[in-house]
């Protein structure tokens, strides 16, 4: 009876189209990038191999390093500034009877939605002439920012829309741990006559720490995907401020036509974020898990 | 009393988050870019549903719309078909170890951050002879999503009680049939999500749409959109409008589906 969950031809018939699929546009694209980006190549003629060559022009390429900075500029916004407020606002969440399931549904919304069109609307919003910033602003007497094409100002644009758009994601993550604590912890503390102040600092935080620490994870990935917003937005431009890792390659495999160049940046794209995201779980090690 | 301050405080977050859609709103309803400009924060002087037909119609929203919608449906079904079956032989069928390597194997895609195969992936879908053609996405986007649907299936058919298929045995059932008979219906909720988030994530794609088709008739809707915007004299009523038909059926799918669609895609981004 039991070799009925042993037929291998069905096995293997429930396996293969994945296996395929995953090999063929997964598999394929990470072994070629590990070899185009060997090569000096145009995307026309054939390849030829340059060994480390265009690692070497990567650490030397003023303009690339720009783009990584742009990138590390992604993970501190969202660590130092986001952070905090998303913490804040789920104890806020938690904290309120009323209109509590509208919050959560409410602050979720941005991060379903399409980048590109976050992008366009928040292009509305920024225009110098008629956007609602400026409009705003002026309201006060601040004079016409051109905020996506000053340099300036372009970056930390990018930055805030970004943050607009995920800070609810993490605030519902973040809300499903604090309304995981027990209760008898929580009341007990009040019995005790703890403030709000000290029952979040001493007891809620200390409680949802490893749930924070995913967050600053997944915002440590995040901001080394970032890509659409910026392309949506400024094209890595004002005369490439706002270039990230992703931005900067594309530009130098698709219009560039360093295609092999365009693939070691992939390749450090790839190592990058390894060796970030396995030095920060690293130094988080000694996060035990919380039992109650 | 300190409960107040907490509601103001939230109520002004979820100004910051609502302002911006209304104002799209308004504006798809204004008569012009004027009306735009000089009274951006106005209602409407009159409601202009013409943007949506206009939009619709001579910028081609209607086409990029459905584009959008079957490329992201064919995608999500594949997705879907293809990760039932490959977790019901991970978890169910009796090859452990083999299983384990397999599952491991498949995982590991969630760890490869996915924009850096773009380039990689231009030179595999022109080698394929799938440049601009809609299965440059649809192929891609079906592949993507495969390793945080079989976590999530997975995870859902590995607590199923061997019980049940024990007794659907007896009855003469091979194991094509337990797939379909007994596994598949109990799997419908984690299949609802798995589809969902798969359908609104291709749904909203942009990148690969951007780069890997050049025929304006196969753009997708954020590509349509932003190359709407780039338009030389965009007509900005018309291009809220576009906005609204990009923006409303997620917002839709979204109220019917909201307990379904945050659970899924948490429980995906956490194991990630």
């Amino acid at each position: 009876m039991n070799k009925t969950l042993k037929n291998p031809i069905v096995y293997i018939l429930f396996l293969l189209p994945t296996i395929l699929l995953y090999c063929l546009f997964m598999g394929m694209p990470v072994i070629q990038a590990f070899y185009y980006g060997f090569t000096d190549w145009d995307g026309l003629n054939p390849p030829i191999f340059n060994g480390i060559e265009n690692f070497r022009e990567a650490f030397t390429d003023s303009d690339f390093w720009l783009s990584v900075l742009n990138n590390i500029y992604f993970i501190l916004f969202s660590i130092v500034i986001q952070l905090p407020i998303i913490i804040f606002l789920s104890l806020l969440i938690s904290q309120v009877k009323r209109f509590k399931a509208f919050y959560k549904t409410a602050v979720f919304i941005p991060s379903i939605l399409s980048t590109a069109v976050i992008g366009i609307l928040w292009g509305f919003i920024y225009e110098p002439d008629s956007g609602l910033l400026n409009q705003f602003l002026a309201l006060f007497g601040v004079e016409k920012i051109y905020w996506l094409s000053d340099k300036s100002t372009a970056m930390i644009s990018i930055l805030i829309t970004n943050a607009w758009q995920w800070t609810g994601f993490y605030v519902v993550l973040i809300l499903a741990a604090i309304l995981g604590i027990p209760k008898d912890l929580l009341e007990q503390a009040e019995i005790d006559g703890a403030t709000n102040w000290n029952k979040s600092t001493r007891i809620i935080i200390p409680l949802i720490r490893p749930i924070i620490i995913v967050v600053m994870l997944l915002s440590i990935a995040g901001a080394m995907k970032a890509l659409d917003i910026v392309w949506v937005m400024t094209e890595g431009g004002p005369f490439g401020t706002t270039d990230v890792m992703a931005t900067y390659m594309i530009k130098e495999a698709f219009r560039e036509y360093q295609y092999g160049y365009g693939n070691a940046i992939a390749i450090l794209i790839f190592i990058f974020t390894l060796v970030i995201t396995g030095l920060f779980q690293w130094s988080t090690k000694n996060n035990e898990r919380i039992e109650y | 009393m300190k409960k107040i301050l907490s509601h103001i405080i939230l109520m002004l977050y979820i100004l910051i988050i609502i302002i911006p859609f209304i104002f799209v709103l308004f504006s798809s309803l204004k008569e012009n870019n004027i009306e735009i400009v000089t009274d951006p924060w106005g209602i409407p002087s009159s409601l202009h549903f013409d943007n949506y037909v206009m939009a619709w119609n001579n910028a081609k929203i209607g086409t990029y719309f459905f584009n959008s919608f079957y490329i992201s449906v064919i995608a999500s079904v594949i997705t879907l078909g293809f990760g039932a079956a490959t977790s019901y032989a991970l978890t169910r069928m009796k090859f452990i170890n083999l299983s384990k390597f397999f599952y491991t194997f498949i995982l590991f895609g969630l760890v490869i951050p996915t924009g850096s195969l773009l380039v990689p992936l231009y030179k595999l879908i022109t080698d394929l002879h799938l440049y601009n053609t809609h299965l440059a996405l649809i192929f891609p986007y079906a592949t993507f999503a495969l390793p945080v649907s079989i976590y999530i299936i997975c995870a859902f058919m590995r607590a199923i009680p061997s019980e049940l298929e024990e007794a659907a045995m007896i009855d003469g059932l091979g194991a094509l049939g337990l797939f379909t008979r007994i596994v598949l219906p109990i799997s419908i909720p984690p299949l609802v999500t798995v589809f969902i988030l798969n359908f609104l994530g291709n749904w909203n794609e942009f990148v690969m749409a951007n780069f890997y088709l050049s025929s304006e008739n196969l753009r997708t809707l954020p590509v349509g959109m932003v190359g709407f915007r780039d338009a030389f004299n965009t007509n900005y009523a018309q291009l809220s409008a576009g906005i609204m038909f990009s923006v409303v059926p997620v917002l839709i799918i979204y109220s019917i589906l909201q307990e379904k669609i945050i659970e899924g895609v948490t429980a995906g981004s956490v194991k990630g």
